[in-house]
């Protein structure tokens, strides 16, 4: 099985400025693959933006194709052909439905799972399998890395983290199965020498086939001792080893598919540093190491968390030193509305320029933002009230020319978030009867 | 509400057969709880009668509110249809229990019970509705914990001695109940596995020094030389003034003696000059008076040091030429340079290279050869003893062997070898969980006292947050560490690494962490800075430890009339005469300043990023002081702040008193907003102030237990004064959330009691508080697991 060519010299820049790829047109042509004989492969990701949104400035007037960009969205004007603004859909999941306090961490951690949370301060956390985690167990074996998890909260609240729920569901928003959530990586350097490790010079590359050697057989070797400790485990312990187990099974896997795909790693001669200063040139530079993800076939889904709900962070950079939660319970204060749609505006401006970079870069007849869904949203509406009706969501990309693209799409009936997750999953080949709290399909995306 | 001092411990305390003190002189805790022995003195425990003796108290002090068809807060004690439906509402009687204990109910103003009262509605609640048997305490199971960031950082710095933090780039550790060290939230990832892979070859690579390569000698013939030219089969010689030269591959950085074999043709007044150059980067050239003639050649050497392998030219260049052809003059004068080879000799063994501790603490002996299976085998089981924390068993070792055997086989050094097996242990469960493995895991009935061993990890990882040290390995080995336990924790303590408590258990406790986060707007809190920042936390650590180490009364941590600063923080406090970047201890004017709640620290962190929050302030009081948080505030309402009316400002203390007027707000405003309005004389960075936006400041208050007050000093006083009770219970029971690493459970209180009273009975004293942790069941014992279903004690205790 071979994957697409990768580019064979790959520039890194500066923070922001972010990871130009010179030189693609010479690339070969995109070879097809065991997963979409004949097509390029589809990719989804999803983007978390916090505490809502200044509703009024992001739902635009009028439907279908007769609409126009209200100011929020004013960033994507020229993508506008290539996204559509969904409205109407719930998740009703994130609700109290008898918890009472708590709609951040239910927020975020219905978000993609769609589901309730328990709530828990730590015993027994347990929710649902993430729309991206569920996709990444079925289709992820095509790809080197079945999935990629992105945030820039660099340091998390301790203590309670919202109203009785753990922290556990404040900083996840994917969970590999009802009771573990799947840590979210947060320095661009560490993401960039996970995904492109080892250089492509030959010792390196004979260097690194030596090294798995190794540690498939380090990882047989505890394996076993894993093994050997759980019939002296209780049964909750018993569940912590099996995720022991399940990563070291992964990890196994990974080695493998990486043998077996006889990989072209990007040689690359500059790396991302550190965590950058600027929040703006941070987020920047995650969404280019998902482009670069992306177009390297290095995966094929992937979330990325601009920040947790609730998230209190203030914005120097446009000038604006109160806190985003503080300011989100405005109670319709003139000025504190202003600066959220500000904060509101700044986020969209960053998810903009991730499709723009998705949109600069040819694959077969088209970009490579025509073979990608790429979901933006929130898990409230109004963050003054903590509504969880009628969120804020963009779908943006062509998925393969499934998706109808140029449009306000205002949904009828107040489907649940979790029919959109349905949708999107057929289209990446994941055949499911119901997701999470899904009535159905959102059959109107196409 | 009546506020006696020690009413807490006085009249609640349930009698208890081994007294704390006693438990220093050998008596064990453990086999005590076992029940080997009768407790002869637990038995005074007094059974009441529902309807004769608890429920005229509840009717004479609750059905005002909670009875005879109130039902206020949706809570009603009579309405049961029956007594077993009555006990059954384990949720509700809970929620009694607990106002009870903290006296948040009867509030103030309505009639108080008695302490015999008291202890009547408490008793009953524990027998019949809890069945808590304070003889025989259930001691919880902890789930197998994971090392967490901080733990796995230390556990490294002290088994190999070299602190360099691999877990920086690991995933955030995720936390439940208040901390990072819970086993239950602690899960992990294919990302974490692979980190831990990644890190554990870092760790090896750099625990060790890289073993010597055995020197080679290697040889190039001038036949095979540019430059020049040969004259006879084995000699290549420079004529004129020029420079012959050979390429080298140097296979490793390192030291390198290059050996010149030459001689020349002597003439004129000198000897033939040659200079050698190994052209890499700043390496300087070397120059050699060739004396030797023809037939008898010398050797020459030149010592050269490669920062990176690689391949190098090397030129040896002929510098003085010399020719005169006199008329008549036979021979010719004539001078030229003969080389016949050049050897490379390296890497040399460096001399003056130490082995460092690091290595040794790994080597414990060298192997002395390449099948030195037995030297393998002692190096594998000191370090698979100090990772496991345990002795490793044979079949544990002979499969990390098997490694070693198997990098032997694909034709690399047995040191290789080692260190793929070295990373194995670093991989393994056994070392990044800590489990406490069980011969009956599945039996809740099982009680058992945790191994020597697992005693020595709880105690290490408590206290130090990193592995157990030699002597408490030692101590393990022989059965030795329980009856020595309280010296060991003493030692514990003094030693540099329970710095780890203000890092983790104070920094979490206090929420300090937070503060790393937290941004301030430079627009209204001009002094602000990256440097205030640290200082502000490390005041609140320093402060901390000062308590710990002199061994303080707890209560400190409210009253305490000193304080930590360096230049900046005096300045920010207006404490004169404090200059440069170190710290130093202050006295304050207790007037103004004095205990945690005025540290800057904890006043940003409860601050907002304009401006001072005395709700967040007053929850935060109730939370981490009183131990009785507030509940969340409802969903739909407004925050209190910034209101305005009729277009006009109002004051804080004038929209607080309108909004804790409505119906759902004020239940618990007028339990948090005193208590923040006491602390509105320190401004969002925590600067002391009496006015705001040039109005005078109204700094005095009236709390819900009914104490008046002034102003900080008052309201602090009263606090320590008044509340310490409810203080000690709230520090100890963080304590042990945080020494057991699971949520504490209503089973927990009669051991959270015992603690509090030992506490209070001993002068409060830090060392006491851990030293109750230490002692109590559920540090000292394991059961085992009800498949994670314990009906009886699901509703968690807070």
């Amino acid at each position: 099985m071979k994957t697409r060519q990768i580019p064979r010299r790959t520039f890194l820049k500066g923070a922001g400025t972010a990871l130009a790829l010179p030189g693609l047109e010479a690339m070969a042509p995109l070879a097809s693959t065991a997963a979409n004989p004949g097509g390029d492969p589809l990719r989804m990701a999803f983007v978390y933006a916090p505490n809502g949104m200044i509703m009024k400035y992001w739902t635009p007037e009028g439907k279908g194709s007769e609409y126009n960009l209200p100011q929020t969205l004013a960033p994507l004007q020229s993508v506008k052909s290539e996204i559509q603004v969904v409205s109407g859909l719930n998740h009703d999941k994130a609700e109290a439905n008898g918890d009472g306090g708590g709609d951040h961490a239910r927020a975020n951690a219905t978000f993609l799972t769609g589901r309730q949370a328990k709530k828990t301060s730590g015993k027994d956390i347990r929710i649902g399998v993430s729309v991206d985690q569920l996709a990444a167990q079925k289709i992820g074996h095509h790809t080197r890395f079945k999935s990629l998890e992105l945030s820039c909260d660099k340091t998390r609240q301790t203590g309670n983290c919202d109203s009785g729920y753990s922290c556990a569901y404040n900083h996840n928003i994917s969970w590999s199965s009802e009771r573990t959530p799947v840590p979210a990586e947060v320095n661009p350097r560490a993401v960039f020498e996970r995904l492109f490790a080892g250089a492509s010079s030959r010792e390196a590359m004979e260097a690194r086939k030596r090294r798995m050697t190794y540690r498939k057989s380090i990882l047989d070797t505890v394996m076993d001792d894993a093994r050997g400790m759980q019939s002296r485990l209780g049964y909750t312990d018993r569940q912590k080893l099996d995720e022991y187990l399940d990563s070291v099974r992964e990890i196994e896997q990974r080695i493998e598919r990486a043998e077996q795909l006889d990989l072209h790693i990007p040689d690359v001669s500059l790396k991302p540093e550190g965590i950058p200063k600027s929040y703006k040139e941070h987020m920047r530079l995650m969404f280019d190491l998902m482009v670069l993800a992306f177009q390297t076939d290095t995966t094929r889904i992937s979330t990325f968390m601009m920040a947790h709900d609730g998230s209190n962070r203030s914005f120097r950079e446009i000038g604006i030193g109160e806190g985003h939660h503080h300011l989100s319970h405005h109670n319709n204060r003139k000025d504190w509305v202003e600066k959220l749609a500000k904060i509101d505006h700044f986020y969209v401006e960053q998810y903009a320029y991730f499709l723009k970079k998705l949109q600069s870069i040819p694959e077969g007849s088209g970009t490579l933002l025509d073979h990608c869904m790429i979901v933006y949203g929130s898990g409230i509406s109004d963050g003054n009230r903590h509504d969880h009706d009628n969120l804020p969501v963009i779908l943006a990309g062509q998925g393969n020319g499934t998706l109808q693209t140029g449009r306000h799409l205002k949904l009828p009936g107040d489907p649940p978030m979790t029919n959109l997750f349905l949708s999107m999953l057929d289209r990446m080949g994941v055949e499911e009867q119901r997701f999470g709290d899904s009535t159905g399909r959102l059959e109107q995306i196409s | 509400m009546n506020g006696k001092k020690h009413q807490y411990n006085m009249q609640w305390q349930l009698a208890i057969g081994c007294s704390l003190t006693l438990l220093s002189m050998g008596c064990n805790r453990a086999a005590e709880l076992v029940g080997d022995t009768p407790n002869s003195e637990a038995s005074v425990v007094m059974e009441y009668d529902y309807e004769k003796d608890v429920l005229p108290v509840f009717a004479r002090y609750c059905y005002d509110c909670h009875g005879d068809d109130m039902d206020k807060g949706g809570v009603a004690l009579d309405t049961y249809p029956s007594h077993a439906e009555l006990v059954a509402d384990k949720k509700t009687w809970l929620m009694v229990r607990e106002n009870l204990v903290t006296r948040l109910m009867p509030p103030a103003e309505k009639p108080q019970p008695t302490s015999e009262e008291l202890a009547i509605m408490k008793a009953w609640l524990d027998r019949e509705v809890f069945q808590l048997d304070p003889a025989h305490p259930d001691p919880g199971r902890v789930t197998i914990r994971r090392l967490n960031r901080q733990e796995y950082n230390n556990t490294i710095r002290d088994m190999v001695g070299v602190d360099f933090q691999p877990a920086q780039d690991f995933p955030q550790d995720n936390t439940g109940y208040g901390f990072d060290n819970i086993g239950d939230v602690l899960s992990l990832s294919p990302l974490l596995l692979e980190k831990y892979l990644d890190a554990a070859e870092e760790v090896i690579d750099m625990a060790l020094v890289k073993s010597p390569s055995p020197t080679r000698m290697e040889k190039l013939d001038s036949s095979t030389f540019d430059g020049g030219h040969m004259s006879g089969p084995a000699t290549r010689v420079l004529s004129t003034e020029g420079a012959m030269h050979v390429y080298h591959e140097f296979p490793e950085a390192g030291e390198y003696m290059v050996v010149i074999k030459a001689f020349g043709d002597q003439a004129g007044d000198e000897p033939v000059e040659m200079e050698v150059d190994v052209m890499s980067d700043g390496w300087p050239s070397k120059e050699f008076k060739v004396q030797a003639e023809k037939g008898r050649p010398d050797l020459y050497e030149y010592r050269v040091k490669e920062n990176t392998p690689g391949r190098r030219k090397i030129e040896i260049e002929f510098t003085n030429d010399y020719y005169t052809a006199k008329k008549g003059e036979r021979p010719a004068q004539d001078r030229n340079l003969y080389v016949e080879y050049v050897a490379i000799e390296g890497p040399l063994a460096d001399k003056e290279f130490e082995v460092p501790e690091s290595h040794r603490r790994i080597y414990v002996v060298e192997p002395q050869s390449e099948d030195d299976y037995d030297a393998v085998r002692r190096i594998l089981e000191n370090f698979a003893l100090r990772a496991y924390r345990r002795p490793p068993a044979d079949a544990e070792i002979e499969k990390l062997v098997e490694l070693v055997r198997l990098a032997r086989r694909e034709g690399d050094t047995l040191d290789v070898g080692i260190r793929i097996a070295l990373q194995a242990v670093l991989v393994s469960p056994q070392f990044l969980f800590r489990g406490e493995l069980q011969d009956q895991p599945d039996n809740p009935k099982e009680i058992v006292p945790v191994t020597e061993y697992d005693l020595a990890s709880r105690l290490s990882y408590f206290i130090w947050s990193s592995a157990p040290d030699d002597i408490l390995m030692d101590l393990a080995s022989r059965g030795g560490l329980r009856a020595n336990l309280r010296t060991q924790v003493k030692r514990m303590l003094d030693d540099p690494r329970s710095y780890a408590l203000a890092e983790n258990f104070a920094g979490q406790w206090l929420s300090l962490r937070k503060l790393e986060s937290v941004m301030p707007d430079r627009e209204v809190f001009r002094s602000w800075n990256d440097g205030l920042r640290e200082a502000m936390i490390q005041e609140t650590r320093l402060f901390f430890t000062s308590i710990q180490r002199e061994d303080r009364d707890l209560m400190n941590f409210i009253n305490a009339d000193y304080t930590f600063v360096n230049e900046q923080l005096a300045k920010h406090y207006d404490i004169p005469g404090v200059a440069g970047p170190y710290f130093q201890r202050v006295r304050l004017d207790t007037s103004k300043r004095g205990g945690i709640l005025s540290h800057a620290s904890v006043l940003t962190l409860t601050s907002n990023p304009t401006r001072t929050s005395p709700v967040k302030r007053g929850s935060w009081v109730l939370d981490k002081i009183l131990g009785t948080p507030p509940p969340p505030p409802p969903p739909t309402v407004p925050p209190i702040e910034d209101s305005e009316i009729a277009g006009r400002k109002l004051t804080f203390r004038e929209m607080l008193e309108m909004h804790a007027e409505q119906p759902g707000c004020s239940s618990c405003h007028k339990r948090m907003d005193p208590l923040g309005l006491g602390l509105e004389g320190f401004d969002g960075i925590g600067a002391w102030r009496t006015k705001e936006e040039g109005v005078t400041l109204d700094l005095s208050g009236k709390l819900i237990s009914g104490q008046t007050f002034s102003g900080f000093a008052e309201l602090r006083d009263i606090l320590s004064r008044e509340q310490a009770d409810l203080f000690i219970r709230c520090v100890t029971k963080m304590m042990m959330t945080y020494a057991y690493g699971r949520g504490l459970e209503v089973f927990d209180e009669p051991e959270v009691e015992r603690a509090v009273a030992h506490i209070m009975d001993n002068g409060n004293r830090f060392s006491e508080l851990i030293w109750a942790v230490v002692d109590s069941a559920g540090f000292q014992m394991r059961r085992g697991d009800p498949k994670g279903r314990s009906l009886a004690n699901e509703d968690k205790l807070q």
